[in-house]
């Protein structure tokens, strides 16, 4: 049997050559940016409160139903009339901002009341509001996948795709295309403005200062909700974010998309060690890429196991993950 | 960190637990079943089904339009009978939680208002209820079970239910995946097809039985499987080896199809696409020069139109059989109550389902019901519809309309 599946792997690797490769690489790098980017959500909230916000990946989901709504209302992928660039920054927009503020109603509501209840509490809550999210996007949905087809976009729905297919460069013949590029320069974008934000600004250390001590964070007059508040709308602006992408990268959207999503960013935080925010980034590569190339050579039915097998592994060689630090227990 | 995971863990142990203590708990009948099960029940002027679908899960979106077809042919059939039919709901989840279906069908059981029941939605549910479907005396009449081994003994595999206590107004995969490899392999030509199931019962039924039925003729036959949970298919389609002619994908959800069409066109591959029955919705799957089976539905029908209306345009068409099963249900009702002169039983019901008589405007189903006594061609058995029923084989045109050809 494993002999079996190690020749079918070999064979898979020789069928599918460089041109394979550079395709699953490709796969691997533009889904890991999404993923890193919902990772950094439960890495900055975990790094605040200690706490795994299992909601998160709802929050994820509510997003990309904002953007489909967003471009729904400019008469979607078929006949949007409306120029692409800008219909694509009014999505981004609206739906950073409604993912951001439900961040924030869902700590005020779900978390903020059970800030010195034992630890248990706030996990519980989150996991109720996993659910509360889901079941109501189910109701409002009436359990409908709902399609992007973000791929039409200035194109001639159904015969053309749009410039979003556009190919920018390509390897060994494989297009990396303007949806590619667009996800992963977008994601290493706000990346790169989140560590500037949390490393560079007064507001940032503030952040720190939140996560390495509370109590002597607000005697040193640091307003820790707001602190708080404002780590759960950054975390979830980026979501929402991740939620367009998805929708533009993808495209079929569902209320169970977020638990799926979810778990493989949480996955990813934990692999890259959770708490930090570089760890977030890698873990979201990493695990994308696994994910990727398990399915191309091992096969679609392989993938979890493989990603999930990762998790099981990681926290048992390396409890922290990748660039986690060990915490101090102090006595 | 790992104590949080580790206490997640055992919470999600605990609910299992529970959830299969419950569930083992719930498979013993229950005290008053007997009792119930013959009971006889005045008819009056409303009887009560029982109707088991994915209201909640990952499946609830093939469970709604099966619950909003069932409401359809509740109103349809009140508005011209004095007998008016009354629904108790009862959510299987489906997507391997059987537990819940086991608990939905004892639950039905005991309540001795049901007299009949439409579903429950998959394969698996039915087989693992089966007894306890009996030891109530209902006989369930599913829109969407379609493994031959419920209704037929196969080489290995003894028939999963016992006759007379289940029925369905599908087709089931037998007569799906022959009519779909010969019109691959005779029509169509075609030498090299990969087949992509998305792990769930259904699809990994009709996916060996096209498997197999293509490798019999000597067609090379590949395989792969996504997830329903995760709609991203660019790496599963960068697998699919070169000189592949054909996808075929017997999934469950329509929009999956769709996306994998797009997807596939967008990765500049240009195989065709062929989906099975729980893809065919033609609002929703467009892929123009794509196959799909499906069973044959009577598009000019009014009624299909006022759904379509009441729907926002969607005619939901993998829930119809579900319609069916109401009216199948409804009109044994009809029979039994008056046989009994306003008495009747479970059983009586039961038996009279088998000798219900549909017309093909009636079904809405492209053919008429009726349900075979014994075995019959290769594929069906007791329980079976019989006659012309059958899938067919519909391409898709540019503009998104299915036009017949097989």
């Amino acid at each position: 049997m494993h002999h079996l599946l190690v020749f079918n792997i070999i064979d898979q690797i020789r069928t599918l050559g460089w041109p394979g490769f550079w395709s699953l690489l490709r796969n691997g790098i533009v889904s890991g940016s999404l993923l890193a980017l919902i990772a950094l959500g439960y890495t900055m909230v975990y790094g605040i409160l200690q706490l795994l916000n299992f909601a998160h990946g709802d929050i994820y989901m509510v997003g990309a139903f904002i953007g489909y709504g967003v471009l729904q209302a400019f008469g979607g992928a078929e006949m949007a009339s409306f120029p692409i660039v800008p219909l694509i920054i009014i999505m981004f927009a609206v739906a950073m901002v409604g993912s951001g503020v439900l961040g924030v109603a869902i700590e005020r509501v779900a978390y903020k009341p059970l800030r010195n209840a034992p630890r248990i509490a706030p996990l519980i809550s989150a996991l109720g509001v996993l659910f509360f999210l889901e079941s109501s996007v189910q109701l409002l949905t009436n359990s409908a996948h709902v399609l992007y087809e973000g791929v039409y976009l200035g194109g001639n729905y159904p015969s053309t795709f749009g410039p979003l297919l556009n190919s920018v460069f390509t390897v060994d013949g494989i297009p990396f295309t303007t949806v590619d590029t667009l996800v992963v320069l977008a994601a290493v974008a706000l990346m790169v403005m989140l560590v500037w934000l949390v490393y560079r600004t007064r507001f940032g250390k503030a952040m720190r200062a939140v996560a390495f001590d509370r109590e002597a964070a607000a005697m040193m007059g640091i307003d820790v909700d707001r602190v708080i508040s404002m780590t759960f709308f950054i975390g979830s602006v980026l979501a929402g974010a991740a939620g367009v992408m998805y929708g533009l990268y993808i495209g079929d959207t569902s209320f169970t998309l977020g638990f799926q999503y979810g778990l493989l960013a949480f996955t990813a935080a934990v692999v890259g060690g959770i708490g930090s925010i570089p760890g977030a980034m890698l873990g979201g590569l990493l695990v994308g890429l696994f994910q990727n190339f398990a399915t191309g050579y091992v096969g679609g039915q392989w993938s979890d196991i493989v990603v999930f097998g990762i998790l099981i592994g990681f926290l048992i060689i390396r409890p922290n993950g990748i660039l986690g630090s060990k915490a101090i227990q102090k006595v | 960190m790992l104590k949080k995971v580790g206490l997640v863990a055992l919470l999600a142990s605990l609910l299992s637990v529970v959830v299969a203590t419950t569930a083992w708990g719930s498979a013993k009948a229950p005290a008053n079943a007997g009792a119930v099960a013959a009971k006889s029940v005045k008819c009056g002027t409303k009887v009560t089904i029982g109707v088991a679908y994915p209201e909640t899960g990952p499946a609830a979106t093939l469970g709604t339009p099966q619950w909003d077809w069932a409401n359809f042919a509740k109103k349809t059939w009140n508005k011209s009978h004095k007998l008016k039919l009354a629904f108790v709901r009862g959510d299987t989840q489906l997507a391997g939680n059987n537990p819940q279906a086991v608990q939905v069908a004892h639950a039905f059981a005991s309540n001795g208002k049901i007299l009949a029941v439409s579903g429950p939605a998959g394969s698996q549910e039915m087989e693992d209820t089966a007894s306890v479907w009996k030891g109530a005396n209902l006989g369930p009449v599913s829109g969407s079970e379609t493994r031959v081994a419920l209704t037929r003994a196969l080489p290995g595999t003894p028939r999963e239910t016992t006759p007379g206590y289940f029925f369905r107004t599908v087709p089931n995969d037998g007569q799906q995946g022959d009519n779909v490899a010969t019109f691959i392999h005779k029509k169509l030509k075609k030498t090299n097809v990969r087949i992509i199931d998305d792990e769930e019962a259904y699809s990994q039924g009709l996916s060996l039985q096209v498997k197999n039925d293509l490798q019999k003729v000597g067609v090379t036959v590949t395989t792969d499987h996504i997830s329903q949970q995760n709609p991203d298919y660019n790496s599963v389609i960068a697998a699919i080896p070169g000189n592949t002619q054909l996808v075929y994908i017997p999934w469950q959800v329509p929009a999956m199809a769709q996306q994998f069409f797009t997807q596939l066109r967008a990765n500049g591959d240009h195989q065709i696409v062929m989906g099975s029955d729980g893809t065919d919705d033609p609002s929703t799957f467009k892929g123009a020069g794509s196959y799909v089976s499906g069973f044959p539905v009577q598009t000019n029908a009014p009624a299909l139109k006022s759904f379509k209306k009441a729907h926002g345009g969607d005619p939901e068409t993998f829930g119809l059989p579900t319609y069916t099963s109401v009216m199948v249900n409804a009109t044994a009702l009809q029979m039994a109550c008056n046989a009994g002169h306003g008495k009747t039983t479970r059983a009586a019901v039961r038996k009279d389902v088998a000798k219900v008589k549909l017309s093909k405007a009636v079904s809405l189903l492209g053919f008429p019901v009726v349900f075979l006594k014994g075995n019959h061609g290769k594929f069906q058995g007791n329980g079976d519809m019989g006659g012309t029923a059958a899938f067919g084989i519909y391409k898709i045109q540019p503009n998104g309309s299915y036009s017949r050809v097989g």
